[in-house]
């Protein structure tokens, strides 16, 4: 399997009157293509500042990334990124901020209605397409932003805490949707999480991040069944695998 | 929506005549109590006095009207006109930021109007002092503000533009000039209110027209009640170039949460 994603020696510090301190790494990670990888880990260990590396929006202090053969040295274009606020602009409808990205990448909208439609309809947002984003619930505009990500086709799919601000109930349906979305077209996912229920839910495999300064301590392959609907849920394998987590994350003293 | 959009529109009837109620109150507790208190004329003239007069007045009160309007019109554009541009350029540049800017922050704490004695020594008692003069008062706030509008992008929309590899220029277009515009009418409302109180100040310290000109003389003469039809069309004139201001800002940004109560 070629790997899409792989991280080496990489680390980050941040410099505070002069003194370095570091924030993140240093940390080897190799992620496969059509893998859904999740970063877990208390706030503040780093791991969204390992995705925002990985897209290239800051430097690594130290290390190398490559994505698909290529060493991150710039903002890459080839992904699809959602972050915990949404990326929707107030001025455009749920269409328009779908299009803006098409737009921004010179790409015409009007090649893309097929794959518009079917993004729109995948998450429930048929009917909607016209509102903005003020008149969404905050589920309906994460949602969005998920079309937004999604309609160029990316290969590799960064997500830092795209659910984070949901209510548990809006953030059931759209891991539903999100996952049905990465099984049709399997693309690589890096998401940023600090539940360990999401974790198990998405991933097939999990990273575990130690506290401040992070490190990558474990990686556990989660081998249950897909999709991982409510019964996979309720299975004796999936409480073993958020015990085993869990104590993990006991160990740092974090919970 | 519809129902919603009615009873809007029936709130807004009550409220506004609620105001007009209070207006009107207000004038006629003014023309009764002159009487009442037995307010000597030439200190407070009745509200029916003061329309009488000024419409005996009036072809000398609408020429006047036009030029204090004339000067803050004029005033007001160019400020908006220099300051965007000027707002931009700072916030994208360094050396500017660290020069210009911290400039224009002391200057902003000047009273502007300190000035006026200045530009009419030399610049006479034309219209182009008044002009400055406008142009001082609006100038700041616009680019302060604009300073304010264009260098505070979101970081989530900052990167979400950089992963797309868009050009600076389409990013500007698109994302940038967009999300600055609610701060930038922050800028330009308060410009308004302030720009016939700079014209007004600008004409009492040295003019031959103009309503605050007109306002000075009048009140010499012990002619209160023209005094007040000044008063009031530099009020009318305040409110009309608020209220495009905000026309324009509800046309321009109807998204914006300050416009969607």
């Amino acid at each position: 399997m070629l790997a899409a994603i792989s991280i080496k020696n990489v680390s980050k510090s941040f410099s505070t009157e002069g003194q370095p301190i570091l924030a993140f790494g240093p940390a080897d990670l190799e992620v496969n293509e059509g893998d859904f990888v999740t970063l877990l880990g208390p706030s503040g260990c780093g791991k969204s500042t390992l995705l925002l590396m990985i897209a290239g929006l800051i430097p690594c202090s130290s290390g190398q990334i490559i994505m698909n053969q290529d060493e991150v040295l710039s903002p890459r274009h080839d992904i699809g990124m959602m972050f915990q606020d949404s990326t929707l602009v107030p001025w455009r409808s749920v269409l328009g901020n779908i299009n803006l990205q098409l737009e921004l990448r010179n790409l015409n909208p009007n090649d893309f209605q097929d794959k518009i439609s079917e993004l729109i309809e995948s998450v429930s947002l048929k009917g909607y397409e016209h509102l903005r984003p003020h008149e969404l619930s905050g589920g309906m505009q994460q949602r969005a932003a998920l079309c937004q990500a999604l309609i160029h086709e990316p290969k590799t799919l960064l997500l830092d805490e795209p659910l984070g601000k949901l209510d548990a109930m809006t953030r059931e349906n759209i891991r539903k949707d999100l996952q049905n979305l990465w099984m049709n077209e399997k693309p690589t996912v890096l998401m940023v999480t600090h539940s360990i229920e999401e974790a198990v839910q998405m991933s097939s495999k999990v990273c575990v991040i130690t506290p401040r300064p992070g490190l990558i301590d474990k990686i556990i392959e989660i081998k249950l069944p897909w999709p991982r609907d409510l019964e996979v849920k309720r299975s004796q394998e999936f409480a073993d695998y958020m015990a085993e987590i869990q104590e993990v994350f006991q160990g740092y003293g974090v919970i | 929506m519809t129902a919603k959009r009615i009873k809007a529109t029936i709130r807004w009837i009550t409220d506004s005549w609620m105001v007009i109620l209070f207006f009107v109150f207000f004038f006629l507790f003014w023309e009764w109590s002159v009487d009442w208190f037995s307010i000597p004329r030439y200190i407070l003239p009745k509200p029916s006095t003061i329309v009488v007069n000024a419409s005996a007045d009036l072809p000398r009160l609408i020429d006047y009207t036009y030029i204090t309007g004339l000067e803050t019109i004029l005033g007001y554009l160019t400020a908006i006109v220099i300051a965007i541009p000027l707002g931009l350029a700072i916030t994208f540049s360094s050396i500017l930021r660290r020069t210009i800017y911290p400039f224009f922050v002391s200057i902003e704490m000047t009273p502007k109007i300190a000035f006026a004695p200045l530009f009419i020594s030399w610049f006479g008692f034309g219209l182009l002092p008044k002009v400055i003069i406008v142009f001082l008062v609006c100038f700041f706030p616009i680019v302060l503000n604009a300073i304010l509008a264009f260098g505070s992008l979101s970081d989530e929309l900052d990167r979400f533009a950089k992963t797309t590899g868009a050009s600076t220029f389409k990013v500007f277009l698109k994302i940038r000039i967009p999300s600055a515009l609610p701060q930038c009418f922050v800028g330009f409302k308060y410009a308004a209110i302030n720009a016939t109180v700079g014209a007004t100040i600008a004409e009492f310290i040295g003019s031959d027209q103009g309503l605050g000109f007109y306002i000075q003389i009048v009140t010499g003469n012990m002619r209160p009640d023209l005094a007040f039809a000044g008063i009031f069309l530099l009020t009318i004139m305040g409110l009309s170039l608020f209220g495009i201001v905000t026309f324009v800002e509800r046309a321009l940004i109807p998204w914006h949460i300050s416009q969607r109560r």
